[in-house]
């Protein structure tokens, strides 16, 4: 049956995105294993004419395959202590996870492998040093071998673990994540209630209005956005809006329809594939709000970064230019014309200094465009976001 | 005839109605069928006129129920049960809020009095009435001090007068409290009268089941009986999870003490002990925050148990946990003692008053900060740490694979401690509470864990004691656990 539903979801997407961009081929993707992907280049993505399929997360996967107790402690022994060798080098190499992660990491890999309800008991098998029930058989999500294989280039080619699992669990949701799409963060998770509470409480009319989550990724803004606005219309008994998703990516456009189609939320959100507001010309000065967790990084960070972003995710959601403002400038600008008077923005920056940068360009550079500009902080007490709203006409 | 026999299933009792003695007895029971069948109605109001000759007759040929007053009686605020006899007595009992009038059989016997009589308590398999109904009134005697019985009478006559002001109703919130505590403390109560009244019924019936020679009616009393008696053990159990919030599930903390790595290491243990014992009892154990030792064990943890009387059971092992061992950490192979302390948090259910956070007291913070943060980092580290700033209070969670999740974990954490700081402060006017990691001394020790130089493990509260410590370690609590509440309840019973 869960087969079934997923060879459904697959022929949905296939129908899907093949409306909605025009053919590119993933070269990681291969047909047979792709939890497990020979090779190692993550973005790499050229121009041919097979669509991208996304990639069933490992925890919706039918438990067809199976291993006996004794076997699969034996893994997990031995991936425990692959964690436990990494001690804090990587943490002093490059601010990477260390060894009480990576066992937590791990355990989160053994929920996702289990069935749900079998996960507690084995999992208190496995940590159980006596040798009772060794024989008996273990119903998985994937086969042994591709563990060993997953959890290796977890530790040693430091992939990151939510393309391992192929999922991020972000606020309320679990989205699928793959190779080409980057992996929403918990900071962004901050984005929506701000939405929440700076927006739709303020102004309760932009609840049935129209968004856009601009360089939309894994569809995490807009689909959190989209459920916001259902919630909110619901407590004010009106209408709900919609959101749009863009996205150069194909990849991003592909996996960000999956996403959204698992959340039942295809009427509430549309993904359309290009740079930035140029695929949303049809609406332009309509938009009741526009979000956004652009590139910002600096060019010449992006060398430094962490091993799991620097090497595996995709350059294109990383790298903001010299500064790192050149998409968050454009978002200004566009934000400018695209929304309507008294239409809400909120961008994620890299923080401070940028923050301030980007403040004071709203200010001196568009000067009456907007109002009610300010920063907000994330939990590190990093000024992360900048929002604000555009003037209405006088 | 045949016996007539009517079975109110809700109260488990069983009343016999033998109503072919005479014409008279007949039309009384004939009217008081329909009062019994229909046990939901609160309010019976009876022919005056027949109540009046019920009454005297009562009265006449049952002493002690001399103190119950006609009004009393007849008062509709009060549940009555009346039944019949095949003598023609008539029994009234009161399940008012003033529940202080004791039940017996028809020549006066009760509880009580069965236990002071002594009858000889011999094995389960063999027939003997007397036998069955003296353990089971022992069982009831156990039963009403593991519930406090006494306390519990005070304090309903005590909930009754309050509801019986006249402005109760102006403080909507209190009269929900006190009405909640009256319905369960009121519950309480019946259950146990019920099971005692169903004692004393079965006690008559089968001494007049022998007067007649009836040993149909004899032997279906006597599996009644012995029924009982078997359910009477679960009872006395069930009375020792009577507290207000023993049905929640809670929160375990553990502490290492000073004392390095080895006391790490051991409230690591005292941790996966828990662990084990919770899953053992199928209750499931989540692991909320955990700050692990530099080299190994624990600083300091909570899991979450889910299940029904977690709190209930949990709560006996609060306190100061000794550990004397040759420490695996010390190379000179010496001797060591190391403490971890425990601490067990009730999650309140929805009834219950929680303490009202006020979204701009709370302080929320990365728990791990540092770093860019942002694109920058890849980290499934999202915990955060909600500071309550008013009480200093703070909660983490790292359980949770989102960061939303894990906000919302840890706040549940901040309710549940910030309820507890109230009930803590409430302690002296009412319920009991457990204290705080912060509260317990380390001068409080419960329990000693000694593997070297002989073995064994000693509860320094109830002195019980077992020599094989592994099984403990490995979950096997629950001898510590029932016989601290036994004797922490009769001992509170005994200070009243």
């Amino acid at each position: 049956m869960i087969a079934l539903n997923q060879l459904r979801h697959e022929r949905l997407m296939e129908l899907r995105v093949s409306g909605l961009c025009c053919g590119v081929y993933a070269k990681f993707m291969r047909p047979g294993s792709h939890f497990c992907p020979n090779s190692k280049s993550g973005s790499s993505i050229s121009s041919s004419s097979v669509e991208v399929k996304p990639k069933i997360p490992l925890y919706l996967r039918p438990p067809s395959f199976s291993a006996s107790l004794s076997e699969l402690k034996k893994w997990h022994r031995w991936a425990k202590n692959l964690a436990s060798s990494v001690g804090s080098s990587f943490v002093r190499l490059d601010n990477g996870p260390d060894s009480t992660l990576l066992r937590r990491e791990l355990n989160w890999l053994l929920q996702d492998l289990l069935e749900l309800q079998h996960h507690p008991v084995i999992l208190s098998l496995l940590e159980s040093d006596s040798n009772e029930n060794v024989d008996t058989s273990v119903a998985l999500k994937a086969p042994l071998e591709e563990l060993y294989c997953a959890w290796r280039q977890r530790i040693e080619e430091r992939r990151p673990f939510q393309y391992v699992v192929g999922c991020q669990h972000w606020r309320d949701l679990v989205l699928s994540v793959q190779e080409g799409v980057l992996i929403p963060r918990p900071e962004t998770e901050m984005i929506i209630d701000i939405v929440e509470r700076v927006a739709l409480k303020t102004t309760p009319k932009l609840v049935h209005g129209l968004w856009a989550d601009l360089g939309t990724g894994s569809g995490a803004i807009a689909i959190a956005t989209a459920r916001a606005l259902a919630t909110h219309a619901h407590a004010h008994a009106h209408a709900h809006g919609r959101v749009i998703a863009t996205d150069l990516s194909p990849v991003a456009v592909a996996v960000a329809a999956f996403n959204v189609q698992r959340y039942g939320l295809q009427d509430m959100v549309e993904v359309r594939k290009g740079s930035w507001f140029e695929p949303l010309k049809d609406i332009q000065g309509k938009l009741a709000g526009v979000v956004s967790n652009p590139p910002y990084i600096a060019s010449g960070d992006i060398p430094g970064l962490q091993a799991e972003v620097g090497q595996h995710e995709p350059k294109l959601a990383l790298d903001g230019g010299i500064t790192g403002t050149n998409d968050l400038l454009h978002l200004i600008d566009g934000a400018a014309s695209m929304l309507k008077p008294g239409g809400f923005f909120a961008f994620e920056t890299n923080g401070d200094k940028q923050c301030e940068f980007l403040l004071n360009y709203i200010e001196n550079d568009k000067s009456g465009s907007f109002c009610n500009v300010h920063p907000v902080s994330d939990f590190d007490g990093i000024q992360r976001f900048v929002l604000g709203f555009r003037q209405r006409m006088v | 005839m045949p016996p007539f026999i009517l079975k109110r299933s809700n109260k488990g009792s069983l009343l016999i109605f033998q109503y072919h003695r005479t014409k008279t007895r007949n039309l009384c029971s004939s009217q008081l069928v329909p009062n019994f069948l229909d046990s939901n109605q609160n309010h019976k109001v009876l022919d005056s006129g027949l109540s009046s000759i019920l009454l005297k007759s009562t009265k006449n040929r049952s002493g002690s129920f001399c103190t119950l007053a006609n009004s009393s009686l007849l008062s509709s605020q009060n549940l009555h049960f009346l039944y019949l006899n095949p003598k023609g007595w008539i029994f009234a009992r009161e399940f008012g809020t003033q529940a202080a009038v004791e039940l017996c059989t028809s020549d006066g016997l009760t509880v009580d009095g069965i236990v002071g009589s002594k009858w000889m308590i011999v094995e389960e398999s063999e027939s003997d009435w007397k036998s069955h109904a003296a353990a089971i009134a022992q069982s009831i005697q156990v039963i009403k001090k593991r519930l406090q019985w006494k306390k519990l009478m005070v304090r309903l006559d005590l909930l009754s007068a309050e509801l019986n002001k006249p402005d109760l109703w102006n403080d909507p919130v209190h009269a929900g409290k006190i009405s909640r505590e009256h319905g369960s403390l009121m519950g309480k109560m019946k259950v146990v009268k019920a099971f005692e009244q169903e004692l004393l019924e079965h006690i008559d019936m089968i001494k007049l089941a022998r007067e007649e020679n009836d040993a149909e009616l004899e032997s279906e009393l006597m599996k009644a009986l012995l029924r009982m008696r078997r359910d009477s053990k679960d009872k006395e159990l069930e009375a020792l999870l009577a507290g207000e919030h023993d049905s929640c599930s809670c929160y375990i903390e553990v502490q290492a003490g000073a004392g390095g790595t080895e006391s790490m290491d051991w409230a690591a243990m005292v941790m996966q002990m828990y662990k084990t014992w919770a899953q053992r009892r199928g209750y499931g154990v989540t692991v909320m925050d955990e700050m692990p030792g530099e080299i190994a064990g624990i600083k300091r943890a909570t899991i979450k148990v889910d299940g029904e009387y977690a709190f209930g059971y949990a709560k006996a092992e609060v306190g100061v946990h000794r550990l004397v061992r040759i420490s695996p950490f010390d190379s000179g192979k010496r001797r060591h003692t190391s403490f971890a302390a425990v601490a067990v948090i009730p999650i309140l259910g929805d009834g219950s008053t929680h303490v009202q956070i006020n979204e701009s007291d709370l302080r929320i913070e990365r728990f791990r900060a540092g770093g860019a943060g942002g694109q920058h980092v890849n980290t499934t580290e999202s915990a955060v740490r909600i500071v309550h700033i008013p009480t200093g209070v703070t909660a983490t969670c790292q359980n949770e694979r989102s960061q939303h999740q894990n906000k919302a974990s840890a706040m549940a954490v901040l309710q549940s401690r910030l309820d507890q700081l109230e009930m803590a402060r409430q302690a002296q006017m009412n319920a009991q509470h457990t204290q705080s990691l912060t509260e317990i001394s380390w001068g409080n020790q419960i329990r000693t864990y000694v593997l070297h130089p002989y073995r064994m493990v000693k509860d320094l509260r109830t002195n019980y004691e077992v020599s094989d410590p592994d099984s403990v370690l490995e979950g096997d609590l629950d001898g510590f656990i029932l016989s601290y509440l036994s004797s922490s309840l009769d001992k509170d019973e005994g200070e009243q």
